[in-house]
């Protein structure tokens, strides 16, 4: 599905990003842990072609091809797409209008027991955290996505909205095969989502992988990211 | 014409196809109503040639349409249109100037004046579409009696070469105009001019006004809102430049003359957000589908033109 080899990003003439290596295949659910500011979001929007995250050498393969020169929308097109973090405000577009250009099926909002006003509104204009977590996730499903992630989707969500929401993508994008990278610093979402890889990414690098994501959590729980520099937890 | 059929009254470069009213309205081409009405006189201030005059006395259900088109080569209209609402009645208006296909060259020359008597209430939508070749001078006065109500949408999605407007409104006490204005110019000239005189107690009114200027145009505008009565305003003016070699200047400008009343403005004009243009593309639209929505969403919702339960288009096509 997705394979990431020696993938290495500069932001603004800085490395920020050193020979990554990842592999997700279809179905799975990989989770990317690492504190603030060592490299998680910079890799979602360097995998999605945003501009202003220069590539300057790897390769990001998505079901055998190498995707890293194609525009964000090709990208989309192909399958992959990103659920931001701090998604902007769009001033006089109507979230309904988005998905009736954007679409490629429809998504019937009562299922995400959504108040229906939130189509009729502006996108993420005075939007609640959770409001604009589910308007992320109604626009990824409307998308029919095979690769989806999810850029810090626990952030400012209490206890309560994320079950939903993970809740929802269970059921709507992983029972149907979609891979997801699950990008986050918190346990919770772990919990309910319980992926199958999960690595951690210190200033810039994963230096640890794991099938064990209980271990992990633990070891961050205990000692602090820092202790996974000297990680011992078998990778793979 | 697929929606002259609907049309109160249609003129197509000097030619008035169609006029016809409900009844509780009387619409007459504005030479006839010079003629037949001696009070209209002073409204129009001189004889029209051509153009409409709607008076209505009585409340009717369904909106007035006006159309009014260029469709051959380098015509040249000169409109005095006139608009009287009586007391207490309510009315809708949806009118629409256009030129049927670009490279016409016509020229477009409107006078509207609007009067809205005591407690009565007016939305006005008005949407322009010109070709690249046209000019079109446009000047508007609306006349707010005690405890009137207006709406006034002005929408023009294509300006033409060059395009200037003029508003002015008066407004008595208790009452209240909004006005939308939205102009998207792309290699044109665009000027225009608007003074709001709140000239009774707790009047009230609001200019919001966008444009966008792209391919090597210029638009200029100033937007003045005055206060001689105790009243509020609000200029809200904000521009967005698609092009390096295009430039807006807008001037927001507030003049109060009396301690109780209160005026307010906010301006800015920038680019397009990149944020938000990547946010669109990462939905898998492209670059310029993200670019069109954004300036869609920027010049405000268009709300369609609608007759007896039908949607119409807002542009006479031929």
């Amino acid at each position: 599905m997705l394979e990431i080899k020696n993938l290495s990003v500069k932001v603004n003439g800085k490395d920020i990003l050193r020979e990554i290596n990842l592999d997700v295949k279809k179905g799975e659910v990989h989770a990317l842990l690492g504190p603030n500011a060592s490299g998680k979001s910079t890799l979602a929007y360097a995998m999605m072609g945003l501009p202003g995250y220069k590539v300057t050498g790897g390769e990001i393969n998505f079901n055998g091809r190498d995707i890293k020169r194609l525009p964000i929308e090709e990208r989309v097109k192909l399958g992959m797409t990103l659920a931001f973090q701090h998604p902007p405000a769009i001033r006089g577009v109507k979230l309904s209008k988005l998905l009736e250009k954007t679409s490629r099926q429809t998504v019937d909002v009562k299922e995400f027991s959504v108040n229906p006003d939130l189509l009729g509104r502006e996108i993420n204009v005075g939007f609640s955290g959770g409001e604009k977590k589910l308007s992320e996730i109604i626009q990824i499903i409307s998308l029919s996505p095979s690769f989806v992630i999810f850029d810090e989707l626990d952030a400012g969500l209490d206890i309560k909205n994320l079950e939903k929401l993970t809740s929802v993508i269970k059921n709507k994008l992983l029972d149907n095969g979609v891979s997801v990278l699950l990008i986050t610093h918190r346990g919770n979402i772990l919990r309910f989502l319980e992926p199958d890889v999960t690595h951690v990414m210190l200033a810039g690098e994963i230096v640890c992988s794991s099938k064990d994501w209980r271990k992990i959590w633990k070891t961050i729980v205990g000692s602090g990211y820092e202790k996974c520099k000297e990680c011992k937890l078998p990778s793979g | 014409m697929r929606n002259a059929r609907n049309a109160s009254y249609l003129q197509v470069n000097h030619e008035i196809r169609r006029i016809f009213a409900e009844k509780g309205v009387i619409l007459r081409p504005s030479h006839e109503a010079y003629r037949e009405f001696k009070w209209t006189r002073a409204h129009f201030g001189q004889k029209p040639k051509e153009g409409y005059f709607i008076w209505v006395r009585e409340q009717v259900d369904s909106p007035i349409f006006t159309c009014i088109a260029i469709s051959s080569p380098k015509v040249s209209q000169t409109l005095r249109n006139l608009v009287v609402i009586e007391e207490s009645i309510k009315a809708e208006i949806c009118s629409t100037c256009n030129a049927t296909k670009t490279g016409l060259c016509g020229n477009h020359m409107g006078h509207l004046k609007v009067i809205l008597k005591e407690n009565s209430e007016l939305k006005l939508r008005h949407h322009h579409t010109w070709g690249k070749g046209d000019t079109v001078a446009s000047s508007l006065t609306f006349s707010l009696g005690k405890g009137a109500r207006l709406s006034h949408v002005y929408r023009c999605q294509t300006a033409p070469k060059t395009l200037k407007t003029d508003l002015k409104t008066t407004l008595e006490a208790c009452s209240s105009a909004s006005f939308e204005i939205a102009v998207l110019a792309r290699g044109g000239n665009v000027n225009m001019r608007d003074s709001t005189f709140l000239n009774g107690d707790g009047s009230s009114a609001t200019m919001r006004l966008r444009t966008i200027a792209d391919k090597n145009s210029r638009i200029d505008a100033r937007s003045k809102m005055i206060a001689n009565g105790a009243g509020k305003g609000h200029l809200d003016c904000m521009g967005m430049l698609l092009s390096k070699n295009s430039t807006i200047d807008v001037v927001p400008e507030l003049l109060n003359k009396n301690k109780d009343a209160t005026l307010t403005h906010e301006a800015s004009i920038g680019k397009i957000s990149e944020e938000a243009l990547n946010y669109l593309r990462s939905r898998g639209l492209t670059e310029d589908e993200a670019i069109d929505l954004i300036v869609k969403g920027f010049l405000g919702e268009e709300m369609p033109f609608k007759y007896k339960g039908r949607v119409l288009p807002s542009k006479v096509y031929m």
